[in-house]
């Protein structure tokens, strides 16, 4: 499984979900699943996506929300499944792709342990690993919310879209897509 | 400061933002603040505790995103803590919304490690392209929670509100 997979297995489960994408491989994946659909891409912020996709969350109640995480996104962002578990969205699925490597950086490692699906039950929350796009997709559906769902995936291939997004056009369609 | 004084410009200012549209609010708890956040769940404002001001300001991105009216509390300490979700999540996409920022580290700081932030908070607001909104009189709270309203969601600006210590000094 590449990351790209990962996301399109994530978008046959919850096809009419409302996606926030953490920067670099995240975005760039989710960017090539879907067709550049209208998603909230972060160009930066890093570790501030799943905080984000919690305000959306927030907002959109009568929505489903997914939040794509990398791994280095979500260990610099950590405090969030705190935050998860304390407010306890019942619309909200974080999805972390587990590579275990800052990819946009060029590949470092990522030096602590990969165990958001731990954490996450040792939190209170829902949660969840799969290895394969079918055991992802069906998590994606099944598990509670709010819920942590860890995508481990072995292609480390970049997806392809740049992840440099023009931050006033994706606000402008994710406000379009996010309208009642 | 009498305990009245206090509470009266805190109740005023949760007044106005939640009569103007203000939704839901985050924050990480704050001495100061905490009279506001309790004003404005009692105006059904929900307020959710983050576990920091960066969380704080991405939850409220968020929410401005779906269409929402947000707001967030912090202290200028947390405003460190928040630059780079400003500078890089806020100000280029243009999600807007009314920050009120509790100054420490001003006239009155006893405390020595306050004071740089305190020094340097409003200076950062500045160079990231926000400008900012101060709070000195207590009579003047509603009025700034309506000015910064609109410059969030008209102007599509971070509108912070910048709570100097001469609101609680005594003259």
């Amino acid at each position: 499984m590449n990351p790209t997979q990962a996301v399109a297995a994530l978008l046959r489960a919850q096809p009419d979900a409302l996606f926030v994408a953490s920067l670099g491989t995240a975005t760039s994946a989710l960017r090539s699943a879907s067709d550049d659909g209208p998603h909230l891409y972060m160009g930066g912020s890093m570790g501030s996506a799943l905080a984000v996709a919690m305000g959306v969350a927030e907002k959109r109640p009568e929505r489903r929300v997914v939040a794509v995480l990398g791994d280095g996104e979500s260990v610099m962002g950590a405090g969030s499944l705190w935050s998860l578990a304390g407010v306890r969205p019942a619309n909200l699925l974080a999805v972390v792709l587990v590579d275990g490597h800052y990819t946009i950086t060029g590949g470092q490692p990522l030096g602590v342990p990969a165990v958001f699906a731990d954490v996450a039950r040792t939190l209170g929350l829902a949660a969840g690993v799969a290895g394969t796009a079918a055991d992802a997709q069906r998590l994606a559906r099944e598990l509670a919310r709010p819920g942590v769902l860890e995508i481990r995936y072995d292609e480390r291939t970049w997806p392809g879209p740049s992840p440099f997004v023009d931050a006033p056009v994706v606000r402008a369609r994710f406000e379009a897509a996010a309208a009642p | 400061m009498t305990e009245v004084a206090a509470t009266t410009w805190q109740a005023e200012l949760a007044r106005a933002l939640a009569d103007g549209g203000v939704e839901a609010a985050a924050w990480v708890p704050d001495k100061r603040l905490a009279p506001v956040a309790e004003a404005l769940d009692a105006l059904a404002v929900p307020v959710r505790t983050l576990t920091r001001e960066e969380e704080c300001v991405g939850w409220a991105a968020g929410f401005r995103a779906a269409g929402g009216t947000p707001l967030v509390l912090m202290q200028c300490s947390g405003l460190g803590n928040s630059l780079n979700a400003i500078g890089s999540l806020v100000v280029p996409y243009g999600l807007g919304f009314p920050l009120i920022l509790s100054m420490r580290g001003a006239l009155g700081e006893r405390n020595p490690a306050q004071m740089t932030l305190g020094r340097t908070a409003v200076p950062m607001l500045e160079l990231l392209g926000v400008q900012v909104f101060r709070l000195r009189r207590p009579g003047d709270a509603g009025m700034l929670a309506r000015g910064a309203l609109d410059v969030a969601d008209g102007a599509r600006q971070l509108a912070p509100i910048v709570l100097e210590p001469e609101l609680d000094l005594a003259p």
